[in-house]
């Protein structure tokens, strides 16, 4: 099948990228910690204090201690539950929204299309951070509010790039071939189409990670984000009452560990898209 | 690359280093940690708004620069009020040779002399029912004929300035007569705040919706237009009537250097820029740098400035810096909604208050400079007694547990998860952190509430809160303004955002905020005091301390809690300003 | 084209109803009751229904729904809920010292990412290439909150090249101030920037007629300057333009840090306080800006290429 072989030759040529590679055993090694913090394994008492109040990193502390005295690095380890939780559920509410919507649009047409482009040419009119901040506001509390204004601002792109790629693809052979043995639309769109689209979705979701995990990051330092969990984006909004006392410790874990992780899903989506994309195959 | 080089050096030349500090111009830098909306006093509500209407206008009253404990003086009223002896009519004299800064309001530009007229209106303009003034609640049901006034007006289509109102009369052109409708002891503090300064009425009707950004008022600096940007400059006021420095003040003042003016006209500098800078960071760089002349020390700078014994980091004392610590007139607390059926329970509101652990919280969060509070009213404040102590405003695990116990929740037990509603910014929720450690170890559940200011408005006046913290910062040196706190008819959406009702204290408020100050009236308060403690209405928090950093060549800077009227006394000494620039 | 160009200034209608109505659910009907926050810590009940009733709040909601859609379409704003002020006045105040820190950024931005795209795209493949690409994509996966706390920390206070916070009118005199925040905008901008930029200066060199243009012996360079680059133009531009209007609230963070009294601080402040007008005429603001420059790019798409058909 045409289908295997681009899938089997994508991996082929993704496992050869030292750079992509790297960055999968990153993500895959912060998924580990995030799901070890999540099970109770690893942090689970974060909140509890083991030392004075912001002793520089130590042999006993790695990455020191917090105003209340509580360990840098199980905070961090905490952190990375949320950091992944927020990009994985926004993306969860995200990519289905995106991917129904644009896949109605770019197969229909018509009204349908209409209808679904002046919904999303809306949404991406009104500045984002806007909505951000309102939905936030509105629901107002912690992690919950984070993960709906996220996946609620986000489908937007998803869906275009999906309808523009639907559009094309009903015109090609094999689904006019799917038509003419009898198939629905129903079975022409999810079983003939959709899977060849996949390669936007996940491309998509690589750098929709990292955006959900800088987001929080922006909604923290406004005070809407995650609260009483230790995220990256309290610990980053923390340091700026801390640095200029010379507490630099918080500031420096928190921004190293969401470089490496939002840098990884970077170079993985480029690397991803540079395999996928059928465009791009070859150069 | 070669580009970007260049890019980055040609940025780097323009920008020239950054500017160079002047010696040149008589003035001072001040920072408002907040943006600046407009000058109109009547909707100067906070402290910082306060300061810059009060750069600009000036009010009936002030209160004296130096004296301590704070003394009203004369400003635009030429002399204290004559009051009748039932305490009802009062009789203003108004100084004579006032004038109204220059403004295309007036014919030919030139600003008249003030008049009793004047005053009358802009009391007038503050029950206006149109313009909604934040300031209305002062002289709410005060003024014989003002709040019917003022409901009759709500209906009209404009607003009659023209119908007299009984109580507010100006007698001739420099005489207004005031009469209350029942004892008002804080009156005469009221015509000192900045809600009731004195604006013309051709520079309201001339620049109409517009007014709030050409301030015309009688103050030392005038400010011809305001714009949005982040600095505010203020100039000398040349038209400014004969106004002294004061020549006596507190004992000590003197060697302080407070008095070496005494007896000059005022203003004392040509200019004042305010800068307006909001993130803790750049403000606290800016006064390093040398930027400003005055620091607000907060939260967490607090550390960076004061050893732990209160002592200036010697840092900053080779530069000449120095450190004003004073009380506030301030209570922070976290307050329970009495009405939820939990916080019936007194031995529960006592519990949480004895698990409390105040003295690491002062030293985390204030480096040991607050103090923890007994009851409401602040240390300074007639009505607070240093002797007084809060049976449970102390740390007692032990005691605390027991009276769970006896208040049916042993260990926490049954006790649904209780949410703190607070603010967002990242001290408040460091803070309400902290407290949910405490409220852990009695094994009572918190749950940490974060809003804007609005959602925590909207939250408490609409009694949809556990619990909420909050600090009050005293409107004038009174009792009265925190006893008030508990006093049931202010509940939400007044200032009672607790819903706290005893008809017992109620009672006796009632009866001592009609009374002139008298020692009666402050054992009165002394026994408020006492029963809004013991009866832990709030969790008490602490009376924080005010501390300034200021640098060497400012002169004449005293720590005053109402200090919109202080700035006009400011002075600049250029000298020590060239010769200590250069260790900065 | 002309009928193009009309129909889709039409299509402005249906979209600004749904930024009005998206608008109007978000902060009117839930948010909440604003009066208790703009009449201060001493508001009385009383005063609040007063003003309820001034502000329009008690009026029917579909009555305050056509007050958005209205003001929507006639561009009168009205005063802002607390600050009183003018709308309109405060947009064009506040304009002024954020397109000086945007403008200037996003210009950099895009011709320095444009030039690094191109060497990038020059030596595709080699070391090079990959370095230059990490290091922008690094450069972006840095929070914007930790670059603003270092560099105005070590920049500004500890080596003193910059101005900590403020803004000054009028050129030169804003450069000091904004210089900063301009290279930390840049610095968020190169990573995205040059990733877009490449892949588009890439599709264009496998096309066909790079190919002849080797065949013929030109140079690799002339080439690239040539050819791809003003075919990749058309690509660039539009997403140049598109970007536009997240300029006018992009640097709120920055505005708020280095004290720059913009249009980003005054929203962040406006939604801080439930100023609802102020919120309203921001988004409505910018979608009409976002619809008139989406429609810029398509027809400068036909232009520059004949091939595009508009529908």
């Amino acid at each position: 099948m045409k289908e295997n072989s681009l899938w089997k030759d994508a991996f082929v040529r993704l496992a050869r990228d030292k750079w992509a590679l790297g960055s999968l055993v990153i993500v895959l090694l912060y998924s580990l910690v995030a799901l070890l913090a999540a099970s109770g394994l690893l942090a689970a008492d974060w909140a509890r204090e083991v030392g004075g109040s912001n002793l520089p990193p130590s042999a006993e502390h790695w990455l020191g201690t917090d105003i209340f005295g509580r360990d840098v690095l199980a905070k961090i380890f905490r952190g990375t539950q949320i950091a992944m939780s927020v990009g994985l559920v926004t993306s969860l509410i995200a990519i289905p929204i995106g991917v129904i919507l644009g896949a109605l649009a770019g197969y229909f047409g018509g009204w349908v299309d209409d209808l679904i482009t002046w919904l999303y040419t809306t949404f991406s009119s009104i500045p984002n951070i806007m909505l951000l901040i309102s939905i936030t506001m509105i629901l107002g509390k912690g992690i919950f509010a984070v993960y709906i204004a996220l996946g609620a601002t986000s489908w937007v792109t998803l869906c275009r790039l999906i309808r523009g790629e639907v559009m094309k693809h009903k015109e090609r052979e094999y689904v006019q071939a799917a038509g003419a043995i009898g198939g629905g639309h129903f079975r022409k769109l999810f079983i003939h189409i959709l899977p060849n689209v996949t390669h936007i979705v996940i491309i998509n979701t690589s750098l929709q990670f990292q955006f959900a995990i800088k987001s929080e990051v922006i909604l923290s330092y406004l005070g809407l984000g995650v609260q009483g969990e230790p995220s990256w984006g309290t610990m980053i909004d923390d340091a700026k009452l801390e640095l200029s006392r010379g507490v630099w410790w918080q500031l420096a874990a928190a921004t190293t560990a969401m470089f490496l992780v939002v840098l990884a899903f970077n170079l993985l989506g480029d690397a991803l898209r540079d395999s996928l994309d059928p465009k791009l195959k070859g150069k | 690359m070669k580009s970007l080089v260049l890019l980055i050096s040609t940025l780097l030349l323009v920008s020239g280093c950054s500017k160079q500090n002047s010696f040149d111009e008589r003035e001072i830098n001040l920072i408002s940690p907040q943006k600046v909306s407009g000058f109109d006093p009547i909707n100067s509500s906070d402290r910082y708004s306060g300061n810059e209407t009060g750069k600009v206008y000036e009010g009936l009253f002030e209160f004296h620069p130096l004296k301590r404990p704070y003394e009203l003086m004369p400003n635009l009223a030429e002399s204290l009020p004559t009051i009748s002896a039932d305490g009802l009519t009062y009789l203003f004299k108004i100084r004579k040779g006032v004038l109204f800064h220059d403004s295309p309001a007036f014919p030919d530009g030139v600003g008249r002399e003030l008049r009793a007229n004047d005053i009358v209106y802009s009391i007038k303009r503050l029950a206006d029912p149109k313009l909604n003034a934040k300031g209305w609640w002062l002289l709410d049901d005060k003024i014989v004929g003002l709040n019917e006034w003022k409901n009759k007006n709500s209906a009209e289509e404009k607003t009659n300035y023209s119908e007299e109102v009984e109580g507010l009369k100006s007698l001739d052109d420099y005489t207004v007569q005031m009469k209350l409708k029942k004892p008002y002891p804080q009156f005469l503090y009221a015509l000192a705040m900045p809600y009731t300064f004195i604006v013309p009425i051709e520079a309201v009707e001339h620049f109409g919706k517009e007014f709030l950004n050409y301030p015309v008022g009688t103050g030392a600096f005038l400010l011809p237009k305001f714009e949005q940007s982040s600095m505010i400059t203020y100039l000398r006021n040349p038209k400014f009537r004969e106004k002294f420095y004061p020549s006596e003040g507190e004992v000590g003042d003197d060697k302080l250097g407070l008095l070496a003016d005494a007896g000059k006209k005022i203003p004392l500098v040509d200019k004042i820029n305010v800068h307006i800078v909001v993130e803790s960071q750049p403000k606290w760089l800016s006064f390093l740098k040398a930027k400003d002349d005055l620091l607000e020390v907060k939260d967490v700078n607090i550390q960076q400035s004061i050893n732990s014994d209160k002592t200036l980091k010697d840092e900053h004392k080779e530069k000449g810096v120095r450190l004003i610590l004073k009380p506030m007139l301030d209570v922070t607390f976290y307050a329970f909604n009495h009405e939820d059926p939990i916080f019936k329970n007194k031995k529960l509101r006592q519990a949480m208050n004895l698990a409390f652990d105040r003295a690491s919280y002062n030293k985390l969060f204030h480096e040991n400079t607050a103090f923890e509070a007994q009851g409401p009213i602040p240390p300074g404040l007639g009505g607070q007694t240093r002797e007084f102590k809060n049976p449970y405003v102390k740390f007692d695990l032990e005691q605390a547990k027991k009276l769970m116990v006896e208040a049916g929740y042993p260990g926490g037990k049954g006790l649904p998860v209780i949410v703190v509603q607070t603010t967002s910014e990242t001290i408040s929720r460091q803070q309400v952190e902290y407290f949910e450690k405490c409220m852990d170890k009695i094994g009572i559940n918190i749950d940490l509430g974060m809003n804007t200011w609005p959602q925590l408005v909207n939250k408490v006046s609409n009694k949809q809160h556990q619990m909420y913290t909050m600090a009050w910062g005293a409107d004038y040196p009174d009792a009265e303004n925190f006893l008030g706190l508990l006093y049931c008819p202010n509940q939400s959406p007044g200032s009672n955002g607790a819903n706290y009702c005893n008809p017992d204290f109620d009672a006796l408020y009632k009866q001592a905020t009609v009374m002139q100050d008298s020692s009666e009236r402050t054992d009165l308060y002394e026994k408020l005091n006492e029963m809004g403690a013991t009866d832990a209405p709030w969790i008490f928090g602490f009376h924080r301390t005010d501390i300034y950093l200021a640098q060497a060549w400012l002169k004449n800077f005293k720590h005053m809690e109402f200090n919109h009227s202080q700035f006009q006394y400011l002075n600049v000494d250029l000298e020590v300003k060239k010769q200590l620039i250069k260790k900065f | 084209m002309l009928r193009y160009i009309i129909r889709r200034l039409l299509y402005l209608i249906p979209v600004l109803l749904g930024v009005s109505f998206i608008i109007f659910v978000l902060f009117n009907l839930v948010s909440g009751d604003p009066t208790a926050v703009l009449l201060g810590k001493n508001a009385t009940a009383r005063q609040m229904a007063d003003l309820r009733d001034q502000l329009g709040l008690s009026k029917p909601l579909i009555e305050q729904y056509f007050d958005v859609v209205r003001s929507a379409f006639t561009f009168n704003f009205g005063y802002s809920w607390s600050t009183k002020q003018e709308i309109s006045q405060m947009i064009i105040q506040g304009a002024y010292p954020s397109m000086c820190l945007t403008v200037p950024a996003f210009i950099i931005a895009t011709v320095f990412s444009l030039l690094i795209s191109l060497v990038v795209a020059f030596y595709r493949g080699k070391g090079i290439d990959l370095f230059i690409r990490i290091t922008c994509i690094a450069g972006v996966s840095v929070s914007a909150l930790a670059y603003i706390l270092f560099f105005q920390y070590f920049f500004a206070y500890k080596l003193g090249w910059f101005e900590i916070s403020g803004f000054e009118y009028g050129f030169p005199d804003f450069v000091p101030f904004i210089a900063l925040p301009a290279i930390i905008f840049i610095l968020l901008s190169l990573g995205p920037d040059v990733r877009f930029f490449r892949t588009i200066i890439l599709d264009e060199i496998y096309q066909d007629y790079v190919r002849t243009a080797r065949a013929k012996g030109l140079s690799e360079i002339t080439i690239l300057l040539k050819h791809v680059l003003r075919n990749a133009l058309i690509p660039v531009i539009t997403y140049v333009i598109i970007q536009i209007p997240s300029l006018i609230l992009g640097a709120l963070l920055l505005e708020n840090f280095f004290s720059i009294p913009g249009l980003g601080g005054m929203t962040l402040n406006a939604l801080n306080s439930s100023d609802f007008p102020v919120i309203k005429a921001m988004a409505i603001l910018s979608s009409v800006l976002y619809i008139l420059l989406s429609l810029l790019t398509d027809v400068l798409y036909t232009l520059a290429d004949p091939r595009v058909k508009l529908k």
